[in-house]
C-alpha cells in the first residue's frame, strides 16, 4: 500500500458516480480504488454522534444524577467517590454491555435479513434467543448443573441452532428452510422454559425473569469481554462478505451471474449472525426487536448502494443505550428491563413497517 | 458454631444459642464482629441510615424499634407487606425481590444493609462497598431460621438485648396457644390455583409457626427437598391436602376470595376439613412470603383468632 | 353438510370413511381418558364403574370415590379437550385456508399471544378476571387475528408462506413482551398467568364449558356458511369472484370465526400451542386440500391431539401433572418442520 490519494480532478479516466468519493489505491501501472458512499459516511457519522450522547446521558443520569464532567472523571477514578463507584461499578458496565449487546443483535439482524431478503426475518425470531433463555432458565431454576447462565446461555443458543440445522437439512433457498425449522424449534424451547418457569419456586422463577426478557442489570464481565472479541471479529468478517451481500439483496440468479457463490455467502452471514446474537444474549437475554430496529434506521439514513453493516451496528448500540436508559428511569427506582422498553417502542415501529400502505418487505 | 445446621434437642440448642448471643449483646455500642455468609463483619456504634432488601429484615428492624430509610417492595405490591405497613410508616422504595436497584441504594447513603441469604456473592462485592453488609449464614429453612436472622441484624443494629426479649415474648405465646391445641392436630398450609392446590413445605416460616403454635404440620413428602412449595397437584389426588385444619393462601392479601374460589371446586369441598369448616382464609403476603418476629405475631394472631383462643400479646 | 358426491371425490381419498375412523379413535381416547388419571383410581375400577354406573346404584363398582373422580374430574376435562382441540384444529384449517398458507397457525402468527395479553391486561385491572375471560380472550384473539391478516394483505407477504409466518412471529414477540410488561409491574398476576400460560385442562368444569357455547355455536355457523366460499378462494379471487363470491366478506368472516374459536379455546385451557398445525396437516394428508373436507377432519383430529396430549400429562410427573401445552409444542414442532421439508411450500 504506497500512496493513499483522494482523486476528483480530471485527470481520472472514469469519473466516480454522484455523491461518492473514490479513493484510490495506486501501485504502478495497476489502479485500485474503493468507492466511499458519502451519505453513507455523514450517516454513520450522526449514527455515532447519536451514540456518544446517548451513551454519555447514561453515564449522568440515574437515580444519583452525577453532571457531565464529573462523570468523565469519575471514568478515570477522580472525584467524588461516590461518583467513581456509580459510574465504575455500575453504570460503566452497564453502558458498555448495552453498546456491545446493541451492536451485535442490530448486526446480526442486518445479516440474516439480507440473507433472507425480507425485513422480519431476525435470529431473534428463530429459536436462538429461546434456546439461551430455555438454558440460563434450567440453571436459575436449579434444573441443570450449576454453570453460571450466562455460560448457558451461550449453550443453549448453540444447541438450538445446531438441532434446527439437523432437521432444515441445510438452510434452503434464501435460508428459508432454516427460518422455520428455528420457529419450530423456538417454540419448543419456549415451551419448556414457561414449564420451567411454573414448576420453579416463586423466587427462582423472579430470578429468572431478566432471562426471559432481557436485562442489563447485571451484566458478567467476562461474557462482555467474550462479545466484545466476538463484535471484532464479527464485524470484519461481515465487511468482506459487505460486496457479496450488497449483491444477493437482488435475485438469486443475478447474484450468480456477478460470480457470488450464493450458497457459501447465505451460510457465512448466517453463522455469523447466529455467533454474534449468542454471544450477546448471553449476556443481556433475549432483548426484543432490536435486530429489527437497528438495520431498519440504518438504511433509511444510509445510501442504498449496499448493506449498512456499520450503521446497523452503531443504530444497535444508540437504541439499546437509549432504550436501558429509558428503563431505568421511567419507573425509577423499580427499572424496566430494557428487553421489554425495546418491545414497547418496537412494537408500533414494526406495525408502521408492516402496515405502511405499498411498501415492500424486502430490506 | 453458632449456627446448628443439624437439628439438636430443641430446648438446649435455644438455651445454647442465648448464651451466645448474650455475649454478643454484653457489648452493643462497642464494636461487634458478626458472622455472615461472607465472613466476618465487623460493625461499629448505632447505624443512622439502615437500608433493608429483604421483606424479613425490615420486619425485624422496624420490631427492634429502628427505622429503615429504605426498603424493597413485597412480592406482589409496589410498597411494603400489607401486614405491616402501619409499623413501617413512610419507607423509601429501592426495587423489588426481582431486581434490586444498587443505585438507589447508593442514593440513600445508608451506612448498614440488611440483606437476605439469598444475595448473590457478586452482589455482596458492590452493596458491602456502599455499607456494611450483613447477610445471614443461617439456613433458610432452619427450624430456628428467622430467630437467628432477627438475633443477627439485632446485633448489626445493637439492639441484641431488644431480639432476645422479642423471641421470648414469641415463644411464650407460642406455648400458650400450644396447650390450648391438642396433641396430633395436623395442619396443611396450601395456596389454591384453579388446576390444583400448591403445598407449601413444612419447612418454611408460616409452617414452622404453625408447628410451634402446636400443630402437627407435614407436607406429606409432596414438596421436593429444598424446596418452599410443590407443583400444583393434581386434584385427583386432593384428598393429600385434607387435614385437621387447613390454611388457604393466595399470592396477594386476599385469602377470602381464595376461599371463594376454592369452594367452586368439587375436588376441594369433598374434603373432610372443608366438611368441619376448618378451612381458614389467610393473607398470603403474610403467610407465604414474609418472615420475622411481626410477621410471627401476626401469624399466631391469625391462629388464635381461627381456634378462638385468647392468646393476647 | 356439503359434502360432494362420491363421484367427484378422488377415489383413493375417502374423507368419510376417514372421519368415521378419526372419530372412532377419538371415542377411544376418550374413554381412555376417563380411565387413567394421577390419582388412586386405577383403570380398572374406572372401567368397572363405567360399565356399572348406568346401570344404578350399588355394588363395589359404583363406590363414591370413583364416581366422583369420572364423573367430576376426568369427565369435564375430558369433554374441555375435545372442545378445544376441535376448535384449534379448525381454527387452524380457516386460517390456512385464507391465508392460502399450510404454515399458518394461531398460535404461530400470534393470535393466541393476542388473547393471552388480552387475559393478563384483565387479570391486572379487573377482580373478577375469571367471569371475564371469555370474551376478553377472544377481543384479544380478533385483535391478533386482524394484525396478521392485514399483514398478510402487503405486497410481498400473502402469497409466501414464510413471510407471513415471519410477521405472525415477531407479532406475538411483541405481544409477548408486552404481556411480560404487565407481568412485571404486578406479580400477583405474573403468578397466576405462570400456571395459567403453559396451558392445562385440569379443574375445568362444565359450568366454565357452558360459557364457551355460544361462540362456539356462532363459529360453528360462521363455518358451515363459508365453508364453499372459501373452498372457492382457494382457487384465486378472480375465481371467486366469478363464481359470486365476495373474498372480503368472506375473509372478514374467517377473521371472527378464528377469533372467537381461539379465544374460547385459550380462555378455558390456557396457551395450547401447534394443534392448528398438526390437525390440518393429518386432514390434508388424509383427505386432500379441499377445504370443505379438512374442515370436518380436523374436528376429530384437534380433538385426539389435545385429548391424548391430555391423557399424558397426567401419567408422567405423578401425583402432579404436567402442563398439556409443552406437551403438544413438542409433538408440533417437529410436524412444523416435516410441512417445511416435504412439501413444496406455496402449494396450497
Amino acid at each position: 500500500m504506497s500512496t493513499v490519494r483522494t482523486l476528483s480532478n480530471a485527470r481520472d479516466p472514469v469519473a466516480p458516480p454522484a455523491g461518492t468519493w473514490r479513493i484510490g489505491l495506486s501501485r504502478g501501472p495497476t489502479q485500485r480504488a474503493v468507492l466511499i458512499d458519502r451519505r453513507t459516511v455523514a450517516a454513520n457519522g450522526l449514527l455515532a454522534l447519536l451514540l456518544a450522547a446517548v451513551a454519555l446521558a447514561s453515564l449522568c443520569l440515574g437515580s444519583v444524577p452525577i453532571a457531565p464532567q464529573a462523570a468523565l472523571r469519575a471514568i478515570f477514578g477522580q472525584g467524588d467517590a461516590m461518583d467513581v463507584f456509580v459510574i465504575q461499578e455500575l453504570r460503566l458496565a452497564r453502558v458498555e454491555a448495552a453498546l456491545l449487546t446493541g451492536a451485535a443483535f442490530s448486526l446480526a439482524g442486518c445479516l440474516t435479513q439480507t440473507l433472507a431478503r425480507n425485513r422480519l426475518a431476525t435470529p431473534g425470531i428463530i429459536g436462538i434467543d429461546n434456546g439461551a433463555t430455555a438454558f440460563a432458565v434450567a440453571t436459575v431454576t436449579g434444573v441443570s448443573a450449576h454453570f453460571a447462565p450466562a455460560v448457558m446461555a451461550l449453550a443453549g443458543a448453540a444447541t438450538a441452532t445446531a438441532v434446527t440445522f439437523s432437521l432444515a437439512g441445510g438452510i434452503g433457498t434464501r435460508g428459508y428452510r432454516f427460518i422455520v425449522a428455528g420457529l419450530g424449534v423456538g417454540a419448543a424451547f419456549r415451551a419448556v422454559t414457561h414449564l420451567m418457569l411454573a414448576r420453579a419456586p416463586i423466587d427462582d422463577a423472579n430470578a429468572a425473569y431478566a432471562w426471559t426478557v432481557g436485562s442489563l442489570n447485571a451484566p458478567e464481565a467476562g461474557s462482555i469481554a467474550l462479545l466484545a472479541a466476538g463484535l471484532v471479529v464479527g464485524m470484519v468478517a461481515a465487511l468482506m462478505l459487505a460486496r457479496s451481500l450488497a449483491v444477493l439483496r437482488f435475485s438469486d440468479a443475478t447474484a450468480q451471474t456477478l460470480g457470488i457463490n450464493v450458497r457459501g455467502c447465505r451460510l457465512a452471514a448466517l453463522a455469523i449472525a447466529v455467533v454474534l446474537s449468542a454471544l450477546a444474549v448471553a449476556v443481556a437475554g433475549p432483548v426484543a426487536l432490536v435486530a429489527l430496529m437497528g438495520p431498519e434506521i440504518a438504511r433509511h439514513l444510509s445510501s442504498h448502494r449496499g448493506v449498512p453493516l456499520v450503521g446497523a451496528a452503531l443504530a444497535g448500540a444508540a437504541i439499546m443505550t437509549a432504550a436501558d436508559l429509558a428503563g431505568r428511569l421511567l419507573l425509577a427506582p423499580i427499572e424496566i428491563p430494557v428487553g421489554l422498553v425495546t418491545a414497547v417502542v418496537g412494537g408500533p415501529f414494526l406495525l408502521w413497517i408492516l402496515l405502511r400502505p405499498g411498501h415492500r418487505i424486502a430490506p | 458454631m453458632f449456627f446448628n445446621r443439624s437439628r439438636p434437642p430443641r430446648v438446649s440448642g435455644i438455651a445454647l444459642l442465648c448464651g451466645v448471643a448474650l455475649l454478643v449483646v454484653s457489648t452493643v455500642g462497642a464494636a461487634r464482629t458478626l458472622d455472615t455468609k461472607y465472613g466476618d463483619v465487623e460493625v461499629d456504634g448505632t447505624p443512622e441510615r439502615v437500608v433493608t432488601l429483604y421483606e424479613g429484615a425490615l420486619d425485624a428492624a422496624v420490631a427492634l424499634g429502628a427505622t429503615p430509610v429504605a426498603a424493597i417492595a413485597t412480592r406482589g405490591g409496589d410498597g411494603v407487606a400489607r401486614y405491616m405497613s402501619d409499623r413501617v410508616g413512610a419507607i423509601d422504595i429501592v426495587g423489588t425481590a426481582r431486581e434490586t436497584n444498587i443505585e438507589a441504594v447508593v442514593a440513600q447513603r445508608p451506612d448498614l444493609i440488611l440483606a437476605s441469604s439469598r444475595l448473590t456473592q457478586k452482589q455482596y462485592a458492590l452493596l458491602s462497598k456502599i455499607a456494611h453488609t450483613i447477610v445471614p449464614a443461617n439456613d433458610t429453612f432452619a427450624s430456628d431460621a428467622w430467630q437467628q436472622e432477627t438475633r443477627l441484624y439485632g446485633a448489626a443494629l445493637g439492639r441484641g438485648e431488644q431480639a432476645e426479649s422479642l423471641i421470648a415474648q414469641y415463644e411464650a405465646r407460642a406455648a400458650a396457644i400450644r396447650a390450648r391445641v391438642s396433641d396430633d392436630t395436623s395442619a396443611k398450609l396450601v395456596r389454591w390455583m384453579p388446576q390444583g392446590p400448591l403445598v407449601m413445605a413444612d419447612i418454611i416460616f408460616s409452617s414452622r409457626v404453625l408447628a410451634d403454635a402446636g400443630f402437627d404440620v407435614d407436607d406429606d413428602a409432596l414438596v421436593p427437598q429444598g424446596r418452599p412449595h410443590s407443583d400444583p397437584l393434581s386434584l385427583e389426588n386432593v384428598d393429600r391436602i385434607d387435614s385437621d385444619w387447613l390454611f388457604l393462601a393466595t399470592l396477594n392479601a386476599d385469602g377470602e376470595k381464595a376461599l371463594e374460589t376454592a369452594r367452586t371446586s368439587p375436588a376441594f369441598t369433598r374434603l373432610n376439613v372443608v366438611k368441619r369448616d376448618q378451612v381458614v382464609p389467610v393473607d398470603g403476603q403474610l403467610w407465604t412470603s414474609a418472615s420475622g418476629p411481626i410477621a410471627a405475631e401476626a401469624i399466631l394472631d391469625d391462629i388464635a383468632g381461627a381456634l378462638g383462643v385468647d392468646a393476647p400479646r | 353438510m356439503s359434502r360432494p358426491p362420491a363421484a367427484r371425490t378422488h377415489t383413493r381419498r375417502r374423507p368419510g370413511l376417514w372421519f368415521a375412523l378419526l372419530t372412532a379413535a377419538l371415542a377411544l381416547v376418550c374413554i381412555a381418558s376417563l380411565m387413567f388419571g394421577a390419582g388412586s383410581t386405577g383403570p380398572i375400577t374406572s372401567l368397572a364403574t363405567l360399565l356399572h354406573a348406568p346401570a344404578g346404584d350399588g355394588g363395589w363398582a359404583s363406590s363414591g370415590e370413583a364416581r366422583f373422580v369420572i364423573e367430576s374430574l376426568r369427565g369435564p376435562r375430558t369433554i374441555v379437550g375435545v372442545l378445544v382441540g376441535a376448535a384449534l384444529g379448525v381454527a387452524g384449517a380457516l386460517l390456512q385456508a385464507v391465508t392460502r398458507n399450510p404454515l399458518a397457525e394461531p398460535g404461530l402468527l400470534g393470535v393466541s399471544a393476542g388473547s393471552v395479553l388480552a387475559v393478563a391486561l384483565a387479570l391486572a385491572f379487573g377482580e373478577s378476571a375469571a367471569t371475564l375471560r371469555v370474551p376478553v380472550a377472544q377481543l384479544g384473539a380478533l385483535a391478533g387475528c386482524m394484525a396478521v391478516l392485514a399483514a398478510a394483505r402487503l405486497r410481498g407477504v400473502g402469497n409466501d408462506p414464510v413471510r407471513l409466518v415471519l410477521a405472525g412471529a415477531v407479532l406475538s414477540g411483541v405481544l409477548d413482551a408486552l404481556t411480560y410488561m404487565i407481568l412485571l409491574v404486578d406479580e400477583r398476576t405474573a403468578d397466576e398467568i405462570r400456571f395459567w400460560i403453559v396451558g392445562s385442562l385440569a379443574g375445568r368444569r362444565l359450568t366454565d364449558v357452558t360459557a364457551l357455547l355460544p361462540g362456539l355455536a356462532i363459529a360453528a355457523a360462521i363455518v358451515v356458511a363459508i365453508a364453499r366460499p372459501l373452498a372457492a378462494l382457494a382457487l384465486g379471487e378472480r375465481v371467486a369472484t366469478g363464481l359470486g363470491h365476495r373474498p372480503r366478506l368472506v375473509r372478514f368472516m374467517v377473521v371472527i370465526a378464528v377469533a372467537l374459536l381461539v379465544g374460547s379455546a385459550t380462555a378455558i385451557a390456557g396457551l395450547i400451542a401447534f394443534v392448528g398445525l398438526v390437525a390440518p396437516f393429518a386432514a390434508r394428508a388424509l383427505a386432500g386440500p379441499d377445504v370443505r373436507r379438512t374442515l370436518w377432519l380436523c374436528l376429530p383430529a384437534g380433538a385426539l391431539m389435545v385429548v391424548t396430549a391430555d391423557i399424558v400429562s397426567r401419567l408422567v410427573v405423578r401425583p402432579s401433572e404436567l402442563p398439556i401445552g409443552v406437551l403438544t409444542a413438542l409433538i408440533g414442532a417437529p410436524v412444523l418442520v416435516a410441512v417445511v421439508r416435504l412439501r413444496r411450500l406455496p402449494s396450497l
